[in-house]
């Protein structure tokens, strides 16, 4: 193993650093916590014969990578984020990829075309997702003890916002704006129900259907952190998760006063 | 007879909801059956434990362990992560409704009128929001327990056989 180690000294600390951190930042965006990030990119750097450490932000990584045995090869350097979007796939992926690296299965130069192709995977598509999002919120409805009728305008109404939301995505705005949209065109159509009195349990429609909306991923991350001691980043990420609950909020509040509130 | 087809109603929009809430995190195809049987079960048993008078918070606790537990091994069989199972399988027990409840109080707390008639909205708020943020926090508990239980190990080192775990540490 340590004559192993030596033959592929070529490997420069810069470079398993950017790599490192390549991987890092998309593993963090795409949901992971900070502890799966660390585990993930130290089986990486400790098969390539490098100590590391890192601070994992939210926002970004810093990371700095440095061999035992020779001072001068050593790196400090610091990747911001991008956007936050969950894909749990990623997860899986980098994870088979750090592993295939750690066993000496792949070299420094396949494992990066790999990452860049995991990079550039494919999403499921937006209208599969709408959908799902549609009954799995008229699911939720029924769950929660709502008629027939319920359920189906929560699904109408999450799967409305859901590709809603997408488009607007797709045209750039700011995140938390889509969120708000999102939000006010599902509690729209939700609360019709409440209004025109269709279902038997209308509180529950409108309950139900923005669920689709609620930051899952990074609030239950942010506690994960927390217990495990990454403070930093699970402030960061309860701050987003919050953000994201209020602009919901702020979403249905806007439907919810169009709608008249003394309906509610 | 009866209580029985209300758990089985239950498993399969727990299945539905789950298994749809991985389409949304973009959970791997292969896991996603596994996710939905988690995400049913977890539900199903949550269901029992509140009509044997269980409590609300204690009840999602023993659920989402549950899932958290058995996700370790179903990580094992489809070669995942276990965080891509148990996430979308815990999320079907998210506290909606207390969270719509104490944000729709919220928003009559601004009208005066409102409040002079029903000031009943104060503990109305602080009891929909604690039961929110517990209920998220037991969720939080039951995926990260594998990360709780087995400290700094990843979960692709858990042996589920005495013998091997032995062999591999001569």
């Amino acid at each position: 193993m340590e004559n192993k180690n030596k033959v592929q000294k070529k490997i420069k600390a810069n470079e398993v650093a950017e790599f490192i951190l390549d991987a890092g930042v998309f593993l963090m965006a795409s949901g992971a916590h900070s502890g799966r990030v660390w585990r993930n990119c130290k089986r990486m750097a400790d098969h390539w014969g490098y100590h590391m450490n890192f601070n994992p932000t939210f926002t970004g990584i810093m990371v700095s990578v440095w061999d035992d045995n020779d001072s001068e090869n050593a790196v400090t350097r610091y990747k911001t984020a991008p956007q936050n979007s969950v894909h749990l796939e990623t997860l899986t992926q980098i994870s088979h990829l750090s592993w295939k690296i750690a066993d000496g299965k792949t070299e420094y130069n396949d494992a990066r075309r790999e990452l860049e192709a995991i990079k550039n995977k494919a999403r499921y598509p937006f209208w599969l997702v709408a959908l799902a999002v549609g009954i799995s919120c008229g699911c939720l409805c029924t769950l929660a003890g709502g008629s027939p009728v319920d359920a189906a305008l929560a699904f109408c109404g999450a799967a409305a916002g859901s590709a809603v939301r997408y488009f607007i995505l797709k045209k750039q705005f700011n995140q938390f704006l889509s969120f708000i949209i999102a939000s006010a065109i599902t509690t729209l159509i939700a609360g019709t129900d409440t209004v025109f009195a269709l279902g038997t349990a209308p509180e529950m429609t409108l309950a139900t259907s923005v669920l689709y909306l609620i930051p899952g991923v990074p609030l239950i991350n942010s506690v994960i952190d927390l217990l495990e001691g990454y403070f930093s980043a699970s402030i960061a990420r309860s701050l987003f998760a919050a953000s994201i609950v209020s602009c919901i909020a702020v979403g249905m509040t806007l439907s919810i006063m169009l709608l008249g509130i003394n309906n509610f | 007879m009866e209580l029985l087809t209300a758990i089985f109603f239950d498993f399969i929009l727990a299945f539905c909801v789950a298994f749809c809430w991985g389409i949304l995190f973009g959970t791997p195809v292969k896991a996603l059956l596994m996710a939905g049987l988690l995400g049913g079960l977890g539900h199903g048993i949550r269901f029992i434990l509140l009509h044997s008078d269980f409590g609300l918070i204690s009840a999602t606790l023993i659920a989402s362990v549950t899932i958290g537990l058995l996700g370790i091994y179903a990580a094992h069989k489809v070669h995942n992560p276990p965080v891509v199972i148990t996430m979308p399988a815990c999320i079907t027990m998210i506290p909606g409704l207390y969270a719509y409840r104490s944000m729709l109080a919220g928003i009559k707390l601004s009208d005066q009128a409102i409040l002079e008639k029903d000031p009943n909205i104060i503990p109305s708020i602080a009891h929909n929001a604690v039961l929110t943020f517990s209920l998220l926090f037991t969720l939080a508990v039951g995926i990260s327990i594998s990360a709780l239980l087995f400290r700094n190990k990843s979960v692709k080192q858990i042996r589920f056989d005495k013998s091997r775990l032995l062999a591999k540490e001569k």
